[in-house]
């Protein structure tokens, strides 16, 4: 079944299928990103303690970032977790190989995650978390490398305790929001047609055959409406006997009205990530050098202060600043949802706010700092070497004149995503467009008064 | 491909090694690169130097032993802020600035048996002076023998005079000398073919012994119609003119490396870093003030420090024949017309 504004990409493109299905694709692609990896984990072990000359700060803040926000996620949704080298040992360990499909029992207690746990607050706060010391961890390469390899220890001892990729889908704080914003992407795995799933008895999608696991993440394609929970891993290509799954290029954002998936952990998580987005724009963008110095724990006092504040805005201002716009929403428009309903459903109007938000600030640093990049590739460790004749490149921004152009570029555009996405979930709760609109408009303010901030920060 | 192999076995051994040579092959190369070979590769013992501001460990290590006419090559990382790495005394070893971690290194053979100081000269922090670290170039044939030092003859002398070489001479307040004629060196240059000048006033040793105002009192006694602001010139010249304009420039960059943080550039006693001294930094633009300055004090000062005042040893980076520059560039701050204008300028503000 060929759904009109979907482009099935395996019919367009016949040779990416047979790509997508060899079992050599992801684990190649998860050896190579491991390779860099764990060049970056020993580059902040052992190199220099001066994170703008380590190959671990540079390549895994500044360009993984980058390719991961401003690229990555946008257009691939989950990709990067595809490739993700953190969850790779813990897999292979599991799977007692790398490639093949190995049909014995594997090396896990295939314990089922708890229910209560089922859901991404334990990412949010995991997110939080790092965020709250995310300046000490963006600047020290041997924090930055042991945090790294905590993730990678995470994921090995939650796949010898619990199913499949049980670490990325509910522990995993990167994961967290690459699936909230992977709901941008107009890239979707999904079943061609659902009727298909549901005749077919075997489900081999979930139990798995010979050409390929049972889904990693925990996942029935078969009910897929969202990226949110689909890795891209590809193991249901590989194993589905109807081929009835495919890639589909589709309208950006189209899961954000999957309205029945609507759910308060992921609003939960949209907040936090447009708080964090407005934090470390204030923090590290921003004209007060006493915040910089604060977040970068100069005095335990101090760091302390800005630790309860970064929470606070988190969990408490910018959600309750939305509560009251929603509450207005509901006011103005006469809506029966209970407020926290409406919360929930128009929190996903933030999505495409704080994506913009975070690629607005990512092409900030990104841009001004990718010089560092160069000399870090000839010399990763800072040890004086010089592997590409590229090591006295020296620091230079590119671009900084249309810097903020870009910048405003990209917020208006996620200002007029945003404002389109609440205008068609209003629209999803109100038949009367005069209400939708009525209801929409302390939402629109809130987005509007948000991107402001956001720009006043980046013009100044 | 080896890897579409169609034997799934012989598949996950070579993904196994090609596993083992990415992940775990790639950083032990690079570390048994920086770690084993290249030390073994280079030419010349190399010491590897962590350079951090003082707070942080100063110079690590921060005491070297080399043989003396051993060529070693002494590596130098920042791990924190710019520094300025330096060897002295009489290496002429300036690497420049060494930002946060920049690498910079110098193969040198110490030919002298003798004790030679590392050291930042660009500051770096609070405790910058202290960023100093010790090499010590034995004897060969005789390793155990102790490093020796001969004391300072002008020291030596200043003591035997009983001169109080800590004594603190500058002023915070004007006196009654600082409303007088400003000396300049430049009038005095065009003044002094008029006047008969005492011989000894023309003698280095005897003016580095002899306070300005003490010749200024010698040639009024030989010219007893001059003006006391005729005889400030003249003095003025004759306390500046014994440098080349090569020894003058070689002056003022060390004294900009390694003096102007804290006596400020043009010698007002109010650098940057002016604050971090328990005393205020000596003024040596203030003419008034140096008339009543010896040039042997000055020297003594600069190379034993002055004594509870914070202001740093020096004798341990430069030879006796830099501090004399230093010595000579600190009566042009004080007596060339330029450096007097950028005082007021400075007095004003």
């Amino acid at each position: 079944m060929q759904i009109e504004d979907r482009l099935d990409l395996l019919e367009r493109y016949p040779r990416l299928k047979p790509m997508l299905k060899s079992r050599l694709f992801q684990p190649v692609l998860m050896l190579l990103t491991l390779a860099v990896f764990s060049l970056a984990v020993a580059a902040g072990m052992f190199g220099t303690p001066v994170g703008s000359r380590n190959f671990g700060i540079i390549f895994v803040w500044i360009v993984w970032w980058a390719l991961l926000i401003i690229i990555l996620v946008p257009v691939a949704g989950r990709l990067w977790c595809a490739i993700c080298p953190i969850p790779a040992p813990g897999e292979w360990l599991q799977r007692r190989g790398f490639v093949r499909r190995f049909m014995g029992k594997p090396l896990t207690l295939g314990l089922r995650w708890p229910r209560r746990f089922k859901n991404i607050w334990l990412q949010n706060a995991g997110f939080l978390l790092i965020a709250v010391f995310s300046t000490v961890i963006l600047t020290r390469p041997g924090v930055s490398a042991w945090l790294l390899l905590g993730f990678v220890l995470a994921a090995v001892i939650l796949s010898l305790l619990f199913e499949k990729r049980t670490f990325c889908r509910y522990v995993c704080p990167v994961g967290g929001f690459i699936g909230l914003y992977s709901m941008v992407s107009p890239l979707a795995l999904r079943v061609k047609d659902t009727q298909v799933c549901l005749d077919h008895t075997t489900k081999d999608c979930i139990k798995g055959n010979e050409f390929g696991y049972g889904c990693p993440w925990i996942t029935y394609p078969g009910s897929l409406t969202r990226n949110t929970a689909c890795g891209l891993c590809t193991e249901c290509l590989k194993t589905c006997p109807q081929d009835n799954i495919t890639l589909y290029w589709r309208p950006a954002g189209e899961d954000l009205f999957v309205q029945k998936e609507h759910r308060l952990d992921e609003a939960y998580k949209a907040f936090i990530m447009l708080a964090c987005a407005l934090l470390y724009s204030t923090v590290l963008l921003g004209p007060w050098g006493w915040i910089k110095g604060w977040a970068n724990m100069e005095s335990l006092p101090h760091w302390l202060l800005y630790a309860g504040g970064f929470v606070a805005v988190n969990v408490l201002i910018v959600p309750g600043l939305f509560s009251l716009a929603s509450a207005a929403s509901r006011w103005l428009s006469g809506d029966r949802k209970s407020l926290k309903a409406l919360v929930i459903d128009y929190a996903y109007s933030l999505i495409p706010l704080g994506l913009a938000a975070w690629i607005a600030f990512s092409l900030g640093f990104v841009l001004i700092n990718g010089t560092y990049a160069a000399a870090v590739l000839s010399d990763p460790f800072g040890w004086g070497w010089n592997l590409f004749g590229t090591a006295s490149v020296s620091w230079q921004p590119i671009a900084a004149n249309i810097l903020p152009v870009l910048q405003a570029g990209v917020l208006t555009a996620g200002l007029l995503f945003a404002l389109n996405t609440a205008y068609r979930i209003a629209g999803q709760n109100h038949s009367d467009p005069r209400a939708a609109f009525r209801a929409v408009l302390p939402i629109a303010a809130f987005l509007i008064t948000m991107t402001l901030g956001f720009a006043g920060l980046y013009m100044a | 491909m080896k890897l579409r192999s169609e034997n799934p076995q012989r598949r996950e051994r070579i993904f196994l090694l090609m596993a083992i040579l990415l992940v775990v092959g790639l950083p032990a190369t690079a570390l048994g690169y920086e770690y084993v070979l290249r030390p073994a590769l280079d030419l010349h013992r190399t010491i590897n130097i962590r350079a951090a501001v003082p707070e942080a460990g100063g110079f690590q290590p921060d005491s070297i032993r080399v043989a003396a006419g051993e060529t070693v090559t002494l590596r130098f990382r920042s791990v924190d802020v710019t520094h300025g790495i330096a060897i002295g005394p009489g290496l002429g070893i300036d690497l420049g600035h060494v930002d946060p971690g920049q690498v910079k290194d110098v193969t040198v053979t110490f030919d002298q048996a003798g004790t030679y100081t590392f050291y930042c000269n660009s500051w770096c922090s609070d405790n910058h002076w202290r960023m100093r670290g010790v090499i010590e170039a034995y004897d060969p044939s005789n390793p155990d023998a102790p490093p020796v030092s001969s004391p300072d003859p002008v020291i030596e002398a200043l003591i035997a005079e009983g001169v109080d070489i800590d004594a603190i001479t500058h002023v915070d307040e004007p006196d009654e000398h600082s409303t007088g004629p400003v000396p300049s060196a430049e009038r005095g240059a065009a003044l002094i073919t008029n006047l008969d000048v005492p011989e000894e006033l023309r003698i280095t040793d005897w003016r580095r012994s002899h306070t300005p105002e003490e010749a200024a009192e010698l040639l009024a006694l030989a010219n007893p119609g001059a003006g006391p602001d005729i005889l400030a010139d003249v003095v003025a010249y004759l306390w500046t003119a014994n440098t080349s304009p090569a020894q003058s420039a070689e002056a003022e960059e060390l004294y900009d490396k390694n003096c102007a943080a804290c006596h400020g550039e043009t010698g007002s006693g109010d650098g940057p870093a002016a604050d971090t001294s328990s005393e205020k930094p000596a003024t040596f633009s203030d003419p008034h003030h140096m008339l009543e300055m010896r040039g042997d004090v000055l020297y003594a000062k600069i190379r034993r420090g002055g004594m509870g005042t914070g202001m740093p040893n020096f004798g341990t980076l430069f030879t006796p024949q830099e501090t004399w520059g230093l010595v000579d560039y600190l009566w042009a701050l004080a007596f060339t017309e330029t450096s007097q204008w950028e005082h007021l300028d400075s007095s004003d503000h």
